[in-house]
């Protein structure tokens, strides 16, 4: 585990990155939709080479399935790229867990609006999974304007002897048939499979920023800036409007709406959140328009804060629903909350993620970095469990921060270990920096997605950010980060300690050093 | 006085934004542009309240502006945020705030660079004399050789409304200050020492027909915000001025309006309505003609309602 304090005492493990999978998107081969496999090369020295179409590739949003096998990332260009997690194997006991491309395939491509003269971006704005329930995976992708179900297939098999066709697919003559046979299955090689099986376009005038699939597994929700559609996966040409905030007389307009998500649990409550800062449940058991909310968190501002940005930095860009549905997270620009959804009035923790851009606001609103939006998430399942690093003397391994690769890392079935549940949160920031919280032990930890600091099999070092004054040996000085270089989605595998992280147009996939 | 500088930075960084986002890939984005509108109104904001020293700093050309005159709050801490201008010629202010921020817009792209708003602002920023002084000169740079003549450090009457930034403004002609020759022109007559409000009346009018730089003479300010119109717009300002002055500005408000609107251009089909007065400049003729506003139309809109008029129309026409 790596640790997060230079002492070597901490007792802040979090079990997290050992070993460092890095997939380079930016030689990725893209076909059509529906082909299969894709050939990936994961190099290092691609990125740099390929500069023109660096941007097409930047990744815009990252997403594991439910059992955590699959991962997809969805870019500016309007491409899913899905990768698999390999399977154990014997032979190479170190590639268990590594995850490489599965499948590649156009989701989204530009339109033109001819009514309103407007270029519709095929950006791939978020991807959901639908809990798997058969062989093939489905997953929910949505641009700007138009959501798509995908359903993403294997074909490992294929049927031989025919009767009226020979194997290369010609016909056959029937009178020279002179006897009849069944086809049998042979096995071919993996062919993937992405096949567009329902598409939802037209429900929204604005452009849509969430997606998030209810839990009773048949409706899902999208969200644009000022309304929220509920769909049904089998129906495209219609689609309900359930949260409408859009004023009468469009001057009048305060605020919009940035995030929605149902709630994991309750297939009736959704949260939403708005670009003041402000987060509303509602309930539709209530009413069918969901315009009078039935909570609503908002945490009273702190006046000697003030500022010019103010509002934009209080402006929620994402938020999550714990596993239990207990809980809730939200993410402005400078901090994370967690929302205990019992108590409106305040959020029960605030992380500050990096609050050293708080005096820089002015310079990050000339440079549009103000209005990145940042995503937040939860560790796997609340039930998912790992030590903590004082936990690993029982079984007799190193302190943490012994040295590079002296880590190690107690799984929830160690013998030896005790188990504890362990909460935690992750969201990214610049300079290829992303932090995770601890929500049990209060502890937290800067960490770097880069190249050059992380090699295969290697520990991630914990990175500090100096806000001022003397800057120790190892730190880094506000005023040298790259805020070009930004993390602005990660994602955390459901079960287990592993988290994929997109950086510009690279992915990085960390996760624990099987000991 | 910081503040004041800041508020004024910021307004043009926004004006930018919002300009820069209509061509932008993918439609105006909503959520971007309230925030962004947002912001300009805090900025407003401040820059009201801003104590206004009654007489804009009377630059020298090439000085900073440093706000010769009375001013009382050159140096007076700016009210701070949402504070009700304390001096009752603040209160004039109103509209030319609105003002000041549309007509940045197409200046923002040419001006290219926020900061010499703030050096500028400096000098004559606490005031509004001084902001429509720091105005005239960013209106000058970016138009060329600064005015001489206006030198004037002079004060300006308080009463002038020549703050008025010129509406004219070409709306897409962000590039081009046809108007500087007509700033020339129309500054000419401002004499360079105290200046006689000569017709305070007509020629504010009369400059912002010119649409540029007319303004209140002197306005050496070198370090004008590259928004040139925006810092017009605070020059309306003078001090409480007198409600002719004050309704000069209205005009010129309007005006500006109407050049943003211009800006936005066909997307806005509502904006027509919105725009009072724009058909104030004539003289200049140039976009006028789509606002087609009430000619001479003093909008009584409240400055808020003013202010949000730009952006409101932005987001109703997206």
């Amino acid at each position: 585990m790596t640790t997060f304090r230079k002492h070597s005492s901490s007792s802040f493990n979090f079990a997290v990155h050992l070993s460092l999978t890095t997939q380079s998107r930016s030689m990725l081969v893209c076909q059509g939709p529906g082909i299969g496999s894709v050939t990936h090369k994961p190099t290092w020295a691609l990125g740099a080479r390929t500069k023109k179409w660096l941007l097409a590739d930047v990744i815009s949003t990252v997403e594991f399935s439910h059992s955590g096998d699959l991962l997809a990332t969805g870019d500016k260009g309007g491409r899913v790229v899905i990768f698999q997690r390999e399977q154990e194997n014997k032979s190479r006991p170190h590639s268990r867990g590594e995850y490489n491309v599965y499948s590649t395939f156009q989701s989204h491509e530009p339109e033109f609006d001819y009514l309103k003269s407007l270029e519709i971006e095929e950006k791939i704005n978020k991807i959901r999974w639908l809990p798997q329930q058969s062989a093939a995976h489905f997953l929910l992708s949505t641009n700007d304007k138009t959501i798509k179900l995908w359903k993403i297939s294997e074909r490992d098999k294929r049927a031989e002897g025919y009767n009226l066709k020979d194997e290369d697919g010609r016909l056959r003559d029937p009178f020279r048939i002179t006897a009849l046979r069944v086809p049998i299955l042979k096995p071919m090689d993996l062919m993937v499979e992405a096949s567009p099986r329902r598409i939802f376009a037209n429900a929204h005038t604005y452009h849509i920023n969430s997606i998030s699939v209810n839990s009773d597994h048949e409706t899902y929700l999208s969200a644009d800036d000022l309304r929220i559609n509920l769909w049904h996966l089998e129906i495209t040409d219609r689609s309900f409007n359930i949260v409408d905030i859009k004023p009468a007389n469009m001057e009048e307009l305060t605020e919009v709406i940035t995030a929605a998500e149902f709630h994991p649990h309750q297939c009736n409550v959704l949260v939403y959140s708005s670009s003041k800062g402000t987060i509303r449940l509602c309930d539709m058991r209530s009413s069918a328009l969901c315009d009078q909310h039935s909570k609503f968190f908002e945490e009273p501002e702190d006046p000697s804060s003030r500022s010019f940005f103010s509002e934009i930095i209080s402006s929620v860009s994402d938020v999550k629903f714990s596993h239990s549905g207990r809980y809730m997270m939200t993410r402005d620009y400078l901090s994370v909350k967690v929302w205990d959804l019992n108590m409106e009035s305040r959020p029960v923790e605030t992380h500050q993620v990096h609050e050293y851009l708080r005096s820089k606001l002015c310079s990050l609103y000339e440079n549009d970095c103000i209005f990145d939006k940042f995503e937040c998430c939860w560790n796997g399942s609340d039930r998912s469990t790992y030590s903590c690093a004082w936990q690993c003397s029982h079984l007799g391994s190193t302190w943490p921060g012994a040295g590079e690769g002296s880590h190690s890392r107690v799984w929830s079935s160690g013998p030896g270990g005790r188990l504890r549940p362990c909460s935690a949160i992750m969201t990214g920031s610049y300079n290829n920096f992303f932090r995770m919280f601890d929500r049990t032990t209060w502890r937290d930890v800067t960490l770097e997605a880069s190249r050059e600091n992380s090699k295969p099999r290697a520990s991630l070092k914990p990175r500090r950010v100096c806000a001022g004054g003397k800057r120790k040996k190892d730190e880094v000085s506000v005023d040298s980060l790259d805020f070009s270089k930004k993390i602005l989605h990660t994602a955390w595998h459901p079960a287990e300690n592993i988290i994929a992280v997109a950086a510009t147009n690279n992915l990085y996939i960390f996760q624990d050093k099987a000991n | 006085m910081e503040f004041k500088l800041e508020a004024h930075r910021i307004v043009s960084i926004s004006l930018g934004k919002i300009y820069n986002s209509r061509v932008q890939r993918g439609g105006i984005k909503l959520h971007k542009n309230l925030l962004v509108s947002l912001v300009l109104r805090s900025a407003r904001q401040v820059y009201l309240s801003d104590p206004c020293p009654g007489l804009y700093l009377a630059g020298h050309p090439g000085a900073p502006a440093l706000p010769q005159q009375p001013g009382e709050s050159v140096a007076g801490p700016p009210a701070g945020w949402g504070e009700p201008p304390p001096p009752a010629a603040c209160a004039a202010w109103p509209e030319p705030e609105p003002q000041l921020e549309l007509p940045a817009v197409p200046e923002v792209p040419r001006a290219g660079d926020a900061e010499p708003a703030a050096s500028v602002t400096g000098a004559g920023d606490t005031l509004q004399g001084g902001e429509a002084e720091a105005a005239e000169a960013a209106w000058r740079r970016v138009e060329g050789p600064r005015e001489t003549a206006v030198g004037g450090s002079d004060v300006f009457p308080q009463g002038l409304g020549a703050a008025r930034r010129p509406c004219g403004f070409p709306p897409g002609d962000e590039d081009k200050m046809s108007a500087s020759p007509r700033v020339d022109g129309c500054c000419a007559p401002r004499p360079a020492g105290p200046e006689p409000p000569v017709p305070p009346p007509v020629c504010p009018r009369k400059r912002g027909a010119e649409g540029v730089g007319g303004g209140p003479a002197d306005f050496p300010a070198p370090g004008s915000t590259p928004l040139k119109k925006p810092r017009r717009n605070s020059e309306e300002q003078p001090g409480g001025a007198a409600a002719a002055a004050a309704q000069e500005e209205e005009e010129m408000e309007t005006g500006n309006v109407a050049n943003l609107i211009s800006i936005f251009g066909s997307s806005f089909s509502g904006l027509l309505r919105k725009s009072p007065g724009g058909g104030r400049e004539e003289a200049e003729g140039e976009e006028s003609g789509p606002e087609a506003a009430e000619p001479g139309q003093i909008c009584c809109d409240k400055p808020v309602l003013r202010d949000i008029n730009p952006w409101s129309t932005a987001i109703v026409a997206f």
